[in-house]
């Protein structure tokens, strides 16, 4: 009897698992919708507001949903959107734009020079307490307005002079000013919406947008849904829909790409060990960005406050090995200025030489790396960062006999310990808010908040400050290189070790996709290829392990 | 020494408990010998041996940067070896003591000691672990101190349950009667009473900690220092594993497996101790 | 009844407030705040922003705005997600873990009670092994292995369920499984022991010897009484599963509200993390409430007093 017991209990149990087998066999419920791309975002975008926003999340779904004054053309110049020209007046210190009369809001209004006017204003106000109104500090009394020392918005330097005319009063000629105008934080906002539902706002039912996508809808930590804006003034995207998940793990994303389930990926949904298998995928592309990785040192420290150090370590590292084991297209680097800049010069900065590097460090009192004190290494916790990490361990070892020791922190700890404590070493990235050198050298001068390495140089200042003013081009870049010579080969403070690049699949039969170099990515030209005869992505049995 | 008896006559008759104590120890053997028996060492580069498949040179084939995999897996066994004995004694030493406190003094004293136990039952393991480890720094002393504070309670519940019933046998009564001290009291007479149950917690402490550690490695707040002598935990080397689990299933095969018969193997340890030292409480 | 009811409810309150307490102090003496960024931000900008959210004030201050926030309902705004405050997240994301948590729960209920059975109750040594085998292999499993397994097979290899999109049945199946295997052989594990003592007594003997059938002793007698221990870890097991569990929701792309008790600190988003904890802190104290009063329920020899 105990036995029969036994056998229903379990007669259960196999039928209610074989009902959610059943009921749960057909994974492509959701069906293969031609009209709907989807992408993996990976994570919840903290804000759709674009007077808040900070991360390239959030910005990658405000810039399908939004346009502004101008947007970057493939040379990353500034071109016109809304506004259909500008002129530069006063010798660089002020702008004019005219704008557009044709172009719209989802709820039919016009899009007014007002708007601009209302959106600037509000990511200057210390009540907004946006994390970016630092980046229209060029304008009159704006940073002034932001510190509460003016309290009359009217005094700011931005003014629209009637509904398609905006007028923007600068401290000084500012060369890179149009670029700042293509940064999403400095897209046109409604007052009497924002007014009306405060930080609601943004919600599906209440947002208002100018762009070629309109929010349909918003679930929480798990997808947004777009559709195409029949309006939009420079005419309706091809796709219908865009779904963008939020998948934060990348194995489980790569799963669901390769089951047909999403239609593109990039670095948030590619595991590194993947990459070499993907990349014989068809759609699959390494994107350069704008985004130097780097390490630097602690330049009043021992045994780093001494440049011989220094430069031998800079030297002792083989940078051609980065793309063979990050996997993603990385550009080794020994320069600062990323390639695709305005400045860039592969030519500077130490060769891989370890008898020189060896010699310098015997130099410096440390033959084959004897006496050297115990130093180590830093980065925060992540996967590729520590791959780096160890390899560089490696080299130095190897190359110098120097054993270092390596320490990883999480993000915010070890930020802290950037600014109060450095360690001898330490691994930082940059990325261009706006493309021009400017924006990458000011990072190691004596005054920047963000010079960890603590390192100083009274020449390198001056050059970049010249460079700033520097109208001709040609003088520029010669500025440039004088200032990034010290900066990797004289003095170096820090170790140029290869510029990022986004690794990006797409799914063949769809083409049109742009990502830029900024990391944005932009679905308005995405369409179905002509004829759907390729392969689906899903191509399963693919993997070595089969 | 009926202790010993029983632990003599139950032992031949169970070979899971033998196998779970070899696995063990060879286990701890590989952690202590790591360097002598792998010709590889557990840090380095090498470039030409990127991510190979299990083979005479490397019996589990190596990683992203052509390390052997076997070697990093007996030195990580010292981290999980370190954090699962570390914990443990350091949980059984704050909690015995304050479980002993509580329930010997007894009274308001009793009472206020355990309304701090559920205190710490009340908070999310996982966060103040993380809380702890993240204001103790990342390395191993900072992650036994984290784990210790989250899983003393446990052994400070099961003391206090042990000492209130042995207080209530009468030779304690024998003992206070006669003028005994009472840390004498607890020291003579409590604890070797309640040896046994505290042996088994312990031992199925050593797994818990082991699997938390290796978790937290697994979320990316574990310890990794390829050339120190800690090298890099099994849930460090199981992360990067998951990563590149379609394509190069073995790094992550072995250190998962490599987690998971440890643990087992304490489990399963745990379960024949408690078979022979505690056969009521099965 | 009354009185032991109010005083657990006061008990559990004491608890929540020590709970809040001890996890502001944490959060505060944590290095790194909110705003660090790799991009330091400008003093001034930092200083609005601070403003803004109440983190120049002294702590104390800070600590009494939070306390008397909660009692308004108000749980304060979230530090990461600027468009949302810290009760529409956890209103969006509490719904999705529980509902994970009360499948695996039930999973592992439903599941264990034959294991157990089978263990105690067939006097089959080897049942017994094996159900104390698969039990400890259950416990030594940790969830990020048995999830990578169970997706690497059922989802890449097999392609029967799929691993992420949440929303559909195919997505439920498989981090219901990882949430709740662990679960399940604990409870097995517990239900063979306890079913085990109480065969073991004297009323289950006097049952067997009054002629009752077998299947009757073992679910209207043992059973019911080997429920006491499975209560007992029940309360902590329901308020940890219903809060959700980081890994699971991570491996399994779950929109759900475990994630923020990791990344949460990540962002040291102090009000987010204050929020979570506060919410699996009510649900133990709840949950261990009503298993007390289940207590008497099941066996009425228990009184509450």
């Amino acid at each position: 009897m105990v036995f029969l017991t036994k056998r229903g209990a379990f007669r259960h149990a196999l039928l209610l698992s074989s009902l959610l087998i059943l009921a749960s066999c057909n994974p492509f419920s959701r069906g293969r919708d031609e009209k709907t791309f989807r992408v993996n975002i990976g994570t919840e975008p903290p804000s759709l507001d674009w007077s808040l926003a900070t991360d390239h999340v959030s910005f990658n779904v405000i810039a399908n949903l939004m346009v502004g004054l101008t947007e970057f053309d493939k040379n990353l110049k500034p071109a016109p959107v809304i506004a259909k020209s500008w002129d530069i007046l006063e010798g660089g210190r002020k702008v004019v734009f005219h704008l557009r009369d044709d172009v719209t809001w989802s709820d039919g209004q016009k899009v007014r020079a007002q708007d601009f006017e209302y959106s600037w204003k509000r990511l200057l106000n210390p009540k907004t307490a946006s994390e970016y109104a630092y980046i229209l500090f060029d304008i009159v009394n704006a940073e002034e307005f932001h510190e509460g020392k003016v309290t009359d918005e009217g005094l700011v330097g931005v003014k629209a002079i009637d509904d398609w005319t905006l007028e923007v009063r600068l401290k000084h000629p500012t060369s890179y000013f149009l670029s700042i105008t293509t940064f999403e934080v400095t897209y046109p906002q409604r007052q009497d919406i924002i007014e009306k539902l405060g930080s609601k706002w943004t919600e599906p039912d209440h947002i208002v947008t100018n762009g070629p996508f309109l929010l349909s809808s918003w679930k929480h930590e798990n997808e947004i849904q777009l559709r195409a804006n029949p309006n939009f003034f420079l005419g309706k995207p091809a796709v219908e829909q865009v779904e963008m998940v939020m998948i934060n793990e990348k194995t489980t994303a790569l799963g669901l790409y390769e089951q047909g389930q999403l239609d593109f990926l990039d670095n948030h949904s590619i595991p590194t060990l993947e990459k070499p298998r993907l990349a014989k995928a068809p759609g699959f592309r390494h994107v350069p960005q704008l985004r130097g990785y780097y390490y630097g040192f602690a330049t009043d420290r021992k045994p780093f406050d001494d440049t011989r150090v220094r430069k031998a370590f800079s030297m002792a590292i083989d940078r051609s090995v980065f793309p063979k084991i990050l996997h993603g297209g990385e550009l080794p680097a020994t320069s600062w200025i990323p390639p695709g800049m305005l400045a860039h010069n592969p030519k500077i900065g130490p060769l891989y030489n370890p008898p020189e590097a060896r010699r310098l460090l015997r130099e410096a009192g440390y033959p084959d790396g004897k006496d050297f004190p115990r130093v180590t290494l830093a980065y925060n916790t992540d996967e590729e960062h520590k791959i780096v990490a160890e390899a560089i361990q490696s080299m130095w070892k190897r190359n110098l006999g120097v054993l270092v020791r390596l320490e990883n922190q999480e993000w915010k700890v070890y930020l802290k310990k950037l600014q109060s404590d450095p360690p001898h070493i330490f691994r930082l990235g940059w990325g261009a808010d706006y493309p021009d050198p400017d924006n990458f050298m000011k990072l190691f001068t004596a005054l920047s908040g963000n010079n960890n390495t603590r390192w100083k140089n009274s020449r390198y200042d001056h050059l970049l400050e010249l460079a700033a003013r520097e109208m001709n081009e040609q003088r520029r870049i010669r500025l440039y290189n004088e200032a990034q010579r010290i900066l990797c080969e004289a003095d170096a403070p820090i170790v140029p070790l290869f510029t990022t690049a986004e690794t990006t699949v797409l799914n063949p039969r769809y083409t049109g996709l742009e990502y830029s170099s900024m990391g944005r990515l932009v679905l308005r030209h995405v369409r179905l290829k002509e004829s759907i005869q390729s392969p689906p992505p899903a191509a399963r049995g693919r993997d070595k392990s089969a | 020494m009926r202790m010993a008896q029983r632990f003599s006559a139950r032992w031949q008759g169970n070979p899971l408990l033998l196998g779970s104590l070899a696995f063990i120890l060879i286990v701890t053997l590989g952690a202590l010998l790591a360097p002598l028996l792998s010709p590889y060492a557990p840090g380095g580069f090498d470039e030409k041996r990127i991510l190979e498949n299990p083979g005479w040179d490397h019996w589990l084939g190596t990683d992203e940067l052509g390390r052997d995999l076997l070697t990093r897996i007996l030195y990580g066994a010292r981290v999980s070896m370190v954090v699962g004995f570390g914990t443990a004694l350091i949980a059984l030493l704050i909690g015995t003591i304050y479980g002993s406190i509580s329930g010997y003094a007894g009274g308001a004293l009793d009472n206020l000691l355990m309304r701090i136990v559920d205190i710490f039952y009340g908070l999310p393991d996982l966060l103040i672990f993380i809380l702890l480890s993240l204001l103790l720094g990342r390395n191993i002393a900072g992650i036994l101190i984290a784990l210790a504070l989250v899983t003393w309670v446990r052994f400070a519940r099961i003391t206090r349950g042990q000492v209130l019933q042995a207080k209530e046998l009468i030779y304690v009564d024998g003992a206070k009667a006669i003028g005994a001290s009472h840390v004498r009291i607890i020291l003579r007479h409590i604890l070797p009473n309640i040896l046994a149950p505290i042996l088994v917690t312990l031992t199925f402490s050593v797994p818990a900690a082991i699997l938390a550690e290796s978790t937290l490695s697994f979320i990316g707040l574990g310890i990794n220092d390829p050339y120190s002598a800690w090298g890099t935990s099994w849930g460090t080397l199981a992360q990067d594993g998951w990563r590149a689990m379609r394509t190069y299933p073995h790094i992550i095969f072995f250190p998962a497996l490599a987690i998971f018969l440890t643990i087992l193997a304490f489990n399963f340890l745990g379960n024949g101790l408690r078979d022979i030292l505690d056969p009521k409480a099965r | 009844m009354a009185r032991f009811l109010v005083k657990r409810i006061v008990h559990g309150l004491a608890v929540l407030w020590v709970v809040i307490t001890l996890t502001f102090i944490l959060l505060r003496i944590t290095p790194g705040g909110p705003f660090d960024r790799e991009r330091r931000l400008p003093p001034e900008v930092m200083a609005n922003i601070e403003a803004k959210y109440h983190l120049d004030e002294p702590w104390l201050k800070q600590y009494g705005r939070y306390l008397r926030g909660i009692l308004e309902g108000d749980l304060g705004p979230s530090y990461k997600y600027l468009d949302r405050n810290v009760s529409d997240i956890i209103a969006d994301t509490f719904p999705t873990s529980a509902l994970l948590g009360i499948l695996a729960l039930s999973f592992a209920l439903i599941f264990s009670l034959p294991v157990g059975l089978c263990a105690a109750a067939t006097r089959n040594r080897w049942a017994d092994r094996g159900c104390v085998f698969l039990a400890t292999l259950g416990i030594s499993l940790p969830n990020f292995i048995l999830g990578a397994v169970l997706i690497w097979f059922f989802s890449l290899k097999l392609g029967w369920f799929q691993a992420g999109r949440w929303g559909q049945l195919s997505s439920v199946v498989l981090p219901m499984i990882t949430l709740g295997a662990a679960s399940f052989a604990y409870l097995s594990y517990l239900l063979r022991s306890a079913l085990l003592e109480t065969l073991s007594e004297d009323f289950i003997r006097t049952a067997r010897a009054k002629g009752l059938r077998e299947i009757n002793v073992l679910f209207k007698h043992a059973l019911r009484n080997s429920f006491i221990p499975v209560l007992t870890v029940l309360g902590p097991l329901f308020a940890a599963l219903v809060t959700g569990s980081f890994v699971v929701e991570y491996v399994f792309a779950i929109p759900g509200m475990g994630r923020f008790f990791i990344t949460a600190v990540a962002d040291r988003d102090y009000p987010l993390i204050m929020g979570v904890t506060l919410v699996y802190t009510t649900v133990l104290v709840c949950a261990n409430l009503l298993v007390d009063l289940l207590y008497s329920l099941v066996d009425p020899r228990i009184k509450t007093h």
